[in-house]
């Protein structure tokens, strides 16, 4: 059989794995496994343990199970309460009023968060209830909500981010500081969009809040003294390069059981279940990257990647025209996989025709983020929906129509992000360098 | 039925049911460790921290978090799978139901524990010779790597007897396949 042949089998029995549901880091190993049988006369077993151990044992990864960790610390303290109570006062005056707590509450839970479906239940959790008791529009309160969340992984610290910097072995700090401004800009996107909404349809904002004097909501601000602490913690100690990505969550998992520990929702039945938590999502990612790491080595073999880098490089598209081909390539994939999955599984494939392009690592790295966020807030397979139809027991195609207005403006972030790619670049092209 | 065939029947059940419990517990157990060691992890790196600020030398402090890492991830996998957290691509199962879904479950776990077999057969072997050989550690650490890699052998292990549990449970028992049940626990 010639080459093109065997590669078609090998691709076609990956999709068929995953197509018929074998679990993802699984289908990934076995799909490795036929790789290398037919392109390789290596003992497949010994390279597939090399491959495993050397990607699960590594250094950069410790980070992962540290952030999962402190977000689940997080979301069994009182943090999402106190956080409304203190930005409500400031929101309640803007147009659109108190909607706006979904979205800033998000950006700075987003701080202290590496998940989107973490942020969106914590932030949740508080503001649905209250924001329909003061009688916001549910749509409203809905799709802002699943929109913002996606900000969780834009923003230090991200899963997405640390398991990307991990595939394509770059700095973790880096990255995530690279995801600042985007981020802020995408918040400010959102908050636009309440802001339009409550100029062209006047009669669905509810009544203003009782205004507080200035000396009041000062006040009130003390509820968000923990999360601003926390988040000096983590990002402010990465920026300065006092802490390497790992470290700093370190200080975050410290810092959230403090907190917890001073607001006295920490038990040892909230820390046991906190930690077995991360225990499990961090086994369920390390199982995905050891598949996408044997993958990767039997993909080398089949010299696709290279093939295809070469083949689009013939092709002599503008690095613009790559980048629309490359959204709605992860857009397709986000229907199926979930962000992580999605990123890993590609990278080995899409990683040497970034380089060819010469397109900037760091800035893609935010580029695919943004594209597998607004793959999750899309049906049929959006994590972020089903969180939040497990939330409000709402169908998930209502979900979905309520968040499509944030799915057009995470594509005009795309936009933004090509003709500003500064946005991404210049935080961490001016960041400390981090200690060794 | 005499007296004496009730009671056979009984002691298989009580066997079966014996045999459940440590089954159980051994997932329980497997991933009480996989927590453990993450705590492990994480005073080793406030360790090394410490150290740093203190001017103190931890020689090998990342290797040492590293295997944690790794022996995290391999012990919790079986009782990560009980949870149903391991992700997969829903779309067909949530569309089949029945005889075909159970088909699919079967197929689906036997393809599991196929490969989780396969891995740990070939880390069983590893393990062994780098025993053997005496394969020590590059970093400053200088680990025998047969004891961190000992964790990924175990892991897989109970990974594969976790997999072949609910393989044989989804052939024999109808309707029991719980794992089937697409509750995936989200990205938290």
């Amino acid at each position: 059989m010639d080459h093109l042949t065997l590669t078609g089998i090998f691709i076609l029995v990956l999709f068929f794995l995953l197509g018929s549901g074998v679990w993802i880091g699984l289908a990934l190993l076995g799909a490795a496994y036929v790789g290398m049988e037919l392109f390789t006369t290596r003992p497949v077993g010994d390279a597939m343990f090399t491959a495993i151990w050397s990607a699960s044992s590594s250094w950069s990864l410790t980070a992962l199970p540290l952030f999962i960790w402190m977000g689940e610390i997080l979301f069994r303290t009182k943090l999402s309460e106190d956080m409304f109570k203190g930005l409500a006062p400031w929101l309640s005056g803007l147009p659109g009023g108190l909607l706006h707590t979904n979205v800033v509450g998000c950006t700075v839970f987003a701080a202290v968060s590496g998940s989107s479906a973490a942020t969106l239940t914590t932030v949740g959790k508080m503001s649905i209830p209250e924001l329909r008791r003061r009688g916001y529009p549910d749509y409203m309160v809905l799709g802002t909500l699943v929109g913002a969340s996606t900000l969780g992984l834009m923003i230090p610290p991200s899963l997405t981010l640390i398991v990307y910097g991990v595939t394509i072995n770059e700095s973790i700090s880096k990255l995530f500081m690279a995801g600042v401004l985007p981020g802020l800009v995408l918040a400010s996107l959102f908050m636009g969009y309440i802001v339009v909404w409550s100029f062209v349809k006047p009669d669905e904002v509810p009544e203003k809040e009782p205004a507080m004097s200035f000396k009041e909501k000062v006040y009130n601000s003390r509820f968000l003294l923990p999360v601003i602490v926390l988040i000096t913690l983590v990002i402010g100690t990465i920026y300065t390069g006092l802490a390497t990505a790992t470290e700093s969550a370190t200080f975050g998992v410290v810092g959230a059981l403090s907190l917890a520990l001073i607001q006295g929702s920490l038990s040892f039945k909230t820390f046991t279940d906190s930690l077995l938590g991360a225990t499990r999502t961090s086994c369920m990612i390390a199982l995905i990257l050891a598949g996408a790491a044997f993958l990767a080595l039997a993909m080398g073999f089949t010299a696709l990647p290279t093939t295809l880098a070469q083949y689009i490089a013939s092709l002599e598209l503008s690095p613009l025209t790559l980048i629309f081909a490359l959204m709605l390539f992860y857009i397709v994939i986000g229907m199926f996989l979930d962000g992580i999955s999605s990123v890993v599984l590609t990278m080995a494939v899409v990683e040497p025709m970034i380089r060819q392009a010469g397109i900037d690592l760091i800035w893609f790295g935010i580029f695919i983020v943004v594209v597998v966020e607004m793959a999750q807030i899309t049906p049929p397979i959006g994590f972020n929906l089903f969180v939040m139809q497990g939330m409000t027991k709402k169908p998930i195609g209502y979900i979905a129509k309520t968040a499509f207005p944030m799915f057009l403006l995470m594509v005009v972030m795309v936009l933004i992000l090509v003709m500003l790619p500064e946005l991404a670049t210049y935080l961490p092209d001016n960041m400390q360098t981090t200690p060794s | 039925m005499t007296i004496e065939s009730i009671t056979v029947a009984a002691t298989k059940k009580t066997n079966m049911a014996l045999v459940r419990v440590v089954l159980d517990a051994i997932y329980k157990a497997s991933g009480a460790l996989a927590a453990f060691t993450l705590l492990v992890m994480l005073i080793i790196i406030i360790m090394q921290m410490a150290s740093r600020w203190l001017g103190v030398q931890f020689p090998g402090s990342n290797d040492y978090a590293s295997y944690c890492m790794a022996a995290s991830s391999f012990f919790a996998l079986g009782y990560t799978l009980n949870h149903n957290a391991h992700i997969r691509v829903s779309l067909v199962l949530n569309f089949t139901s029945g005889l075909l879904r159970r088909l699919l479950d079967i197929w689906c776990l036997s393809i599991a524990s196929l490969l989780a077999g396969y891995l740990t057969y070939y880390t069983i072997r590893n393990v062994h010779l780098s025993h053997l050989i005496n394969d020590i550690s590059q970093g400053q650490d200088a680990t025998p790597l047969w004891i961190p890699q000992s964790a990924v052998m175990i892991g897989s292990a109970i990974f594969t007897l976790a997999l072949v549990d609910k393989l044989l449970q989804a052939i024999f028992i109808a309707g029991s396949s719980d794992s089937i049940e697409a509750k995936q626990e989200e990205l938290k």
